[in-house]
């Protein structure tokens, strides 16, 4: 008699668990496990014009080195809280962090999908909102996974990324001849911070600091992310523009998927560096130190001194 | 010789030699225009020495309170004011010269890098893409 209800039980609630929908956290956990190669188109409507780029994708274990068919003695390797950027075998830059990677608030949700079929696969694709807003359309490979298309939207609805793979193989499981670089800088976690621990709806997850003298703050919102950089130097970004938000003057910098914001203050610099859309960065900025002109003597003994 | 004024100012300030005061006071014999000049030079600076000395009322200039500064060059006002010119050459190349300790993109990229692939959406969602077409520069 146990038994039946117990089966009768599971009959019920079986459709009832499917028909809620999927998690979106089990979504990405599941892509971040998956192990393939793949050739991906990053395409960005950014404000100051189009980003894009061509890159090709190894994953496994949790690491992922990225190269392109642009530069191809250009890699980076990232994963486990490791960064690093070698060109022609060397390290020319990189982290790692050590601390607390704790979760934010959920703020997305995705619905039941949709089954599909993408690059000759089965797959199936999900819409992700957030306060009634679609954020992002994703498509996973329903074999093993895999975040095979990305398009990311901006409050309005309109496109501002896009990221699909061109050819997905996965086969070709662990990279090879790619061997883990030897990382340095690392940053420690758990450090204290006067940044805002909510800003516009991201929570701040931790904040480090490294031998140089960084500071940062990582925020997240369960989706898009940014860290705010406090800097005891001056800041240079080549590729950036002036813009003024909010009565407020940056220089900004987009590259494919990614926006870097940079400011001066009394005391140094400031940057946020993230994947959010560009409707979010005027009210995440509104939420840092305003810009501040150092001063023409500060301005000099940094000149000068570093 | 033309209407030497500026060996005229000079022979007013003392700075002549013997030899240029000799062939000023021929040239000045000889051309009435100069002669003018010299004279009228000569009133002016009179008059200007003349004037009294005023006393400011105490504390109303602190630093009128100090010693009063004389005219006249000396070699203190020359070395000030080429100390100035040589920090005011300094701060104009420290300030269009890039900064030894500055921080480039690159040096963000790898820490956000670092820490997002820590994130939940790490993956090809996430990865950190440099500015592969500058590293090609």
């Amino acid at each position: 008699m146990r038994r039946l209800v117990v089966f009768v039980l599971a009959l019920v609630l079986l459709p009832a668990a499917t028909a809620s929908g999927a998690e979106l956290d089990e979504l990405l956990d599941e892509s971040r496990d998956a192990s393939y190669r793949a050739e991906q188109v990053i395409t960005c409507s950014t404000p100051d014009g189009v980003r894009d780029a061509v890159i090709e994708l190894s994953q496994a274990g949790g690491e992922m080195h990225v190269g392109a068919p642009a530069a191809p003695d250009v890699e980076v390797a990232a994963g486990s809280g490791g960064w690093a950027l070698v060109r022609e075998g060397s390290v020319v830059s990189s982290a790692t962090v050590q601390g607390a990677a704790d979760a934010p608030q959920p703020r997305y949700s995705v619905d039941d999908g949709v089954d599909t079929e993408y690059l000759g696969r089965e797959a199936t694709r999900y819409e992700m909102a957030g306060d009634g807003v679609v954020r992002a359309e994703l498509i996973f490979d329903v074999e093993i996974g895999a975040l095979l298309r990305l398009v990311t939207f901006n409050g309005d609805g309109t496109i501002y990324c896009e990221r699909r793979f061109l050819t997905f193989d996965p086969e070709a499981a662990a990279p090879s001849g790619q061997d883990s670089v030897a990382l340095t800088e690392s940053a420690v976690g758990g450090v204290e911070s006067d940044l805002p621990e909510t800003l516009a709806g991201f929570d701040r997850l931790d904040v480090y600091q490294d031998d140089e003298g960084f500071v940062f703050a990582y925020y997240s919102d369960g989706f898009f992310s940014f860290a705010v950089f406090q800097i005891p130097s001056v800041l240079t970004i080549d590729t950036g523009f002036p813009v003024t938000l909010a009565d407020r003057v940056y220089t900004r910098s987009f590259s494919p998927g990614q926006v870097t914001y940079a400011w001066e203050t009394r005391t140094g610099a400031m940057a946020m560096v993230g994947d959010l859309p560009p409707d979010m960065h005027e009210e995440v900025l509104a939420g840092l130190p305003a810009p501040q002109d150092p001063g023409l003597l500060r301005r000099l003994w940094r000149s000068l001194f570093g | 010789m033309n209407h030497p004024v500026e060996l005229i100012s000079a022979y007013l300030d003392g700075e002549l030699s013997r030899l240029e005061i000799g062939q000023l006071l021929t040239h000045l014999d000889g051309c009435g225009r100069c002669a003018a000049e010299l004279e009228e030079m000569q009133t002016v600076r009179s008059a200007v020495r003349s004037l009294p000395l005023l006393e400011l009322p105490g504390g109303l200039i602190p630093e009128a309170d100090a010693d009063v500064v004389p005219l006249h060059r000396n070699k203190g006002f020359l070395v000030g004011a080429a100390a100035a010119v040589v920090a005011l050459v300094i701060a104009i190349a420290a300030l269009i010269t890039p900064a030894a300790g500055t921080v480039s993109l690159e040096e963000l990229n790898s820490r956000y890098g670092a820490r997002a692939s820590l994130d939940p959406a790490f993956g090809p969602a996430k990865v950190v893409v440099p500015d592969l077409a500058g590293l090609l520069e």
